[in-house]
């Protein structure tokens, strides 16, 4: 018997792309698109919001018969909330570096629509097993084009890749500049819009 | 005077909730579409954040940061990792109380403001405006100028950007950068434009 | 389907145990955040210093550590600059105890080669917070960092970049008759035939406000250590 379902396997790869929370649902790039600046912050980032949204939807799938229906609402976001600080808190005691540059953003999961919604529309409804798969791919779909805009913001931006200096030296010495537009939050708008527009341009959806 | 002056236009403009920090985008996305609502949950948004700032900031102060805790003879807890999942709870609370008492006093601003009251407690913006207001060590009066300039930058975002949609529907976009997409470099125009009010250096 | 009296203990169980979870966790790793604070503090005092990373010894924190351990020592001076003995930096609580302030004293084979003090102030957006060191002769700027401060990209941020704090190296804080005067971020550029240009550093154009703050503050601060640097200037001379 395989690994995954062929069922399994689409709740975790239909988000990847044909129906990416970002790109087509719109969901969730408050608290993405600020830390994007370099590839290692926005690849934190996704990591924290996977391991959130994972045991969220987890645990509120296991529980989803027990929560009494009036205040669902908030036993959801106390949920989230308090993996989110845990998160928060495991990021300060081994990746200190970093959570010192996420600094509220961490916190700021807690709002991200994807969380909310994910559990709302599909961990309330599904088992554990299929929701902990949901929040698995819906958590890489928005890594995805996380890393994808700070690949961009980060190359044109610095002129490197995770750190690395890609441009070579000739370039500067030739008279390349770094793109300081790219390193200010306007970048990041124009960025996401056209990734937005390439995504759907290849996925053939139909826009609204 | 002149430093809250300063601190409002800082709000405002160059580091504008929404332009800025990203915060607020999945309503502003999904409401910017029509002017009137745009309008009204702007006002919300002010009036939520104006609220919850000061409201929080005591929070904070007297309950949880380091040593808050002084006045009830424990000057040795710090429940400062708390503040998110309390800062989200008093929120929640707040825009439930809010909304209560406009429906009491005022039944016709409850008509217009009352529909997006819940949409405003899971608004990142206004969580981001408490959490930014500890990050950066504001006392009282000052948190309440930043929430009241926070929301009103959200409000002139989320305005302008209506009124650019609808004058959009008479202009030919290509089909697949229509929603999202065109509304996204949108944003990064305006995100340009309200930067050169602190003077932005390429 | 449930009942009030059902919702009621099922939110309070459901509290309890969040807030037995967080409360643990917190708990168990409270001591390795703080030991992060810690040697980020010391990694800060260490690069005022003019310590470096290398590819050989990266700044790991046992590293950092080792390093600070060796080579630095850290004391406590009241207002008067007389040194505590027996209190480190660790003990003070700025808010309990306002007249003790930390040192640190970068001694390299019994040689002192340099102080650094904390400096921090406001700038145009926020707290800035920051080291600036000491040569030994206790009357020149040996270098200046910021750890932490929230100024505009691109305008007051540029106190982070070596082109602005390279300039404060060398720079005297005292003038001729041994007044303290600070060091001025100016406007423009400054002009090294000015007999004022051995306090002076070049400005950040547009950022007018940092700079200000920056002048002020770091004024203010070398000030609450001046009794202190007057006895090592003192002992210089003599």
């Amino acid at each position: 018997m395989p690994l995954l379902s062929k069922q399994s396997k689409n709740t975790i790869v239909d988000p990847l792309m044909a129906n990416n929370p970002i790109g087509l649902q719109v969901l969730g790039i408050c608290s993405a698109l600020a830390v994007t600046l370099r590839i290692d912050t926005a690849v934190v980032m996704t990591l924290a919001v996977i391991a959130v949204l994972c045991i969220s939807n987890t645990v509120i799938s296991i529980l989803r018969s027990m929560i009494p229906a009036k205040v669902r609402i908030i036993v959801q976001l106390s949920i989230i909330a308090s993996m989110v600080i845990l998160t928060d808190l495991i990021l300060q005691a081994y990746m200190y570096d970093i959570s010192k540059e996420l600094t509220v953003f961490v916190s700021l999961i807690i709002t991200n629509c994807i969380i909310m919604g994910r559990a709302e529309a599909f961990a309330m409804q599904n088992g554990p097993w299929k929701s902990f798969l949901d929040g698995l791919g819906n958590g890489m779909g928005y890594g995805l084009i996380l890393i994808a805009v700070a690949f961009f913001r980060e190359l044109l931006g610095s002129g490197t890749i995770y750190g690395f200096q890609v441009i070579p030296d000739s370039f500067y010495a030739a008279g390349y500049e770094n793109m300081g537009l790219m390193t200010l939050s306007p970048g990041a708008f124009i960025i996401l819009g056209l990734i937005v527009w390439a995504q759907r341009i290849i996925g053939k959806v139909e826009p609204e | 005077m002149e430093h809250y002056l300063s601190l409002i236009t800082k709000a405002v403009f160059v580091e504008n909730i929404l332009l800025a920090y990203f915060l607020g985008m999945c309503s502003f996305l999904a409401v910017s579409k029509k002017v009137d609502a745009s309008i009204g949950l702007g006002f919300a948004v002010i009036f939520v954040l104006t609220i919850t700032s000061p409201v929080n900031w005591f929070i904070y102060s007297f309950l949880l940061a380091d040593g808050a805790l002084v006045w009830l003879g424990f000057p040795d807890v710090n429940l400062s990792f708390l503040k998110p999942i309390v800062f989200i709870a008093v929120i929640a609370a707040m825009v439930q109380l809010v909304e209560m008492v406009i429906d009491r006093f005022s039944p016709a601003l409850y008509q217009s403001l009352g529909i997006f009251l819940p949409l405003i407690a899971v608004n990142c913006s206004i969580l981001g405006g408490s959490l930014f207001l500890v990050e950066r060590d504001y006392n009282l009066i000052e948190s309440t100028v930043f929430g009241f300039g926070s929301g009103l930058g959200w409000f002139l975002a989320i305005a302008s950007m209506a009124s650019i949609r609808y004058r959009l529907r008479y202009s030919n976009v290509p089909l697949k950068l229509r929603g999202v997409g065109i509304t996204m470099l949108l944003t990064g125009l305006i995100s340009i434009a309200f930067m050169s009010f602190g003077g932005i250096q390429l | 389907m449930h009942n009030n009296r059902y919702t009621i203990i099922f939110t309070t169980l459901i509290t309890m145990v969040l807030a037995f979870v967080l409360s643990s966790v917190y708990s168990s790793l409270e001591e390795i955040t703080e030991a992060n604070v810690q040697a980020d503090i010391k990694k800060n005092i260490l690069t005022s210093l003019g310590f470096q990373p290398s590819e050989e010894i990266p700044w790991s924190k046992e590293n950092v550590e080792a390093i600070f351990n060796e080579s630095v020592e850290s004391f406590v001076i009241d207002d008067l600059g007389n040194v505590i003995p027996d209190k480190f930096p660790e003990d003070i609580d700025p808010k309990l105890n306002a007249n003790f302030f930390p040192l640190y004293r970068k001694v390299i084979d019994g040689t002192i080669e340099g102080y650094a003090i904390p400096i921090s102030g406001k700038g145009l957006w926020g707290t800035m917070y920051g080291y600036f060191s000491i040569e030994p002769d206790g009357a020149t700027a040996k270098g200046i960092t910021f750890y932490k401060h929230i100024e505009t990209p691109g305008l007051g941020a540029e106190v982070d970049k070596p082109w602005f704090q390279q300039n404060y190296v060398g720079k005297k804080f005292v003038d001729g008759s041994g007044n303290l005067i600070g060091i001025q971020a100016i406007k423009g550029k400054v002009d090294n035939s000015s007999t004022e240009s051995y306090h002076q550093v070049d400005g950040i154009s547009g950022a007018t406000m940092t700079s200000k703050g920056l002048n002020n503050f770091l004024l203010k601060d070398l000030r609450t250590y001046n009794s202190y640097f007057e006895q090592v200037r003192r002992e210089n001379k003599g």
